[in-house]
């Protein structure tokens, strides 16, 4: 079996267990709060910012620093227990088929699920800022030469995460350990981004691209260049051994 | 009778030492922020619980909902894994006082993981601002109050947890609803009353507004519904299942 043959079985899979509603959900939420306060945003003088780049960063805000990491979690809660139940990853391990590809096949659907997510978030933000834009009479409408790249990079920067909450729920069997060690994990990324450490912490990167997309829109917020250098290495690192540790490990339990 | 078997099914699954290390863990921000950061929380004045308070509480309360909602839905990933549920029904025992059992367990962690926290804090106030005597009375009015305000958010996630059979849609309702409560404007008393969203508030700052009563009634009150809430579920559910 080749590597795309395996992601779409891994997709096949989870036809059945209503995540889309799970990835639509917070979407839709968090733009609900930015559509009742955009009339406060047109108002706001004291820092020098656009209304529609402060609405786009507000709306993004919540969803950056905690739903992209969560949204993680729950995903690798998702394709674990569906196999564990019913014993089905003795089923899969038994077939001919490297488990290192297996586990990355299964990565590889993580990252799928929140590029979905992206999408929609994309889509629900135009249409809740033309619904502003119509009750304020302002545009808060930016291109989309702004907003692809944008959102690009907050789901890049969550790359590094995905790896780790991998490895955490490929080495912790017991789902309220890996589950909530990866959701405690998330907490401290408003102090970390602060400190110089933030490049060892992988949950912070998205809060942190944004802040600095945040420094460009309102001078004096935040830093408005992102520091490359420590920051790439880093994180090449830490995804690249959180994966080659997962692979490794990957149904060692299951094995024994 | 009931609580020792619901006690004994968690035993295995790292429940106990889940919320010890959480505790923990939560209990480290104080610490680290006082180590790091000591002028800036000492030349604030005031109480030193409040200071420390207003410059954590934030962050461990969002560590103790998001415990919670894990712990709930371990709970119920046990039943449901290997259809412990239906062997459960056999059982000469009433499923209201299972649910009661379950919320009783979680009720005492979460007063452990309290109390764990508040020493912490406690300590954190001898130790850096050691001008002034802490007074233990505010603290164990502070730890109840910040106990009573998650009953109802323990509560709702039990009831969360046992409508879904799978683990994933309840913790993934369970953090999105931690996550609309977290973006939701506080500062509105309806708002700041729901569950998940009520343990952020701190007794001074509820105190000052003179809201503590309506704050106790309502979280009494939702508890209460939530059970209620419950026992309708089951019924319902036993005509169908």
């Amino acid at each position: 079996m080749n590597f795309f043959s395996l992601i779409s079985i891994e997709i096949k899979k989870i036809r059945r267990s209503k995540i889309f509603l799970i990835l639509l959900a917070p979407v839709i939420l968090m733009w609900l709060p930015a559509i009742i306060n955009s009339g406060k945003l047109t108002k706001i003088q004291d820092i020098s910012i656009l209304p529609a780049h402060n609405f786009f960063i507000q709306g993004f805000m919540g969803m950056v620093w905690f739903m992209i990491p969560a949204t993680l979690i729950i995903c690798t809660v998702l394709l674990t227990q569906t196999e564990r139940l019913n014993h089905s990853i003795l089923k899969m391990l038994s077939l001919p088929v490297n488990s290192g590809l297996l586990c990355l096949a299964k990565f590889t659907v993580l990252l799928i699920l929140p590029a979905i997510q992206m999408f929609l978030s994309i889509g629900v933000y135009y249409l809740s800022a033309y619904i502003s834009s119509r009750m304020q009479e302002y545009d808060f409408v930016l291109p989309l030469s702004y907003s692809l790249p944008a959102i690009g990079k907050f789901y890049l920067a969550a790359l590094p995460a995905a790896a780790v909450f991998w490895m955490i729920s490929t080495l912790i069997q017991t789902p309220i350990f890996s589950a909530g060690l990866s959701l405690a994990a998330c907490v401290p990324s408003v102090l970390m981004i602060n400190t110089d450490y933030w490049c060892l912490h992988p949950m912070s990167y998205p809060f942190y691209v944004l802040m600095i997309e945040y420094g460009k829109a309102a001078k004096g917020v935040y830093e408005t260049s992102i520091d490359w250098l420590p920051w790439i290495p880093a994180a090449i690192i830490i995804t690249g051994v959180c994966l080659i540790v997962s692979c490794a490990k990957f149904g060692y339990k299951e094995r024994k | 009778m009931v609580p020792k078997i619901e006690y004994k099914k968690l035993k295995r699954t790292g429940y106990v030492p889940a919320f010890l290390l959480a505790a923990l863990l939560a209990g480290a921000f104080p610490v680290v922020n006082m180590a790091v950061r000591k002028e800036s929380f000492l030349s604030l004045g005031g109480e030193p619980l409040s200071v420390l308070l207003n410059a954590n509480w934030q962050m461990m309360a969002m560590l103790n909902i998001l415990l919670i909602v894990c712990g709930a839905c371990m709970m119920y990933h046990t039943e449901y894994t290997d259809n412990g549920m239906q062997k459960m029904e056999l059982l000469p025992v009433r499923q209201t006082s299972l649910f009661l059992g379950k919320f009783l367990i979680a009720s005492i962690m979460t007063a452990v993981m309290l109390s764990i926290e508040f020493s912490v804090l406690a300590g954190c106030a001898v130790y850096w601002f050691s001008d002034s005597r802490l007074n233990p009375m505010i603290l164990i009015c502070h730890l109840s109050f910040s106990f009573i305000m998650l009953l109802p958010t323990i509560i709702l996630m039990l009831l969360i947890a046992q409508a879904f059979r799978n683990m994933w849609i309840s913790l993934g309702i369970g953090v999105i609803l931690v996550f609309t409560f977290s973006i939701l404007p506080q500062e509105q008393l309806f708002f700041a009353l729901c569950p998940f969203s009520a343990p952020y508030q701190l007794l001074d700052n509820v105190h000052a507004d003179g809201h503590v009563g309506l704050f106790l009634e309502i979280a009494a009150l939702e508890t209460l519904l939530f059970a209620l809430t419950e026992f309708i579920c089951l019924k319902i559910r036993r005509n169908f299942s």
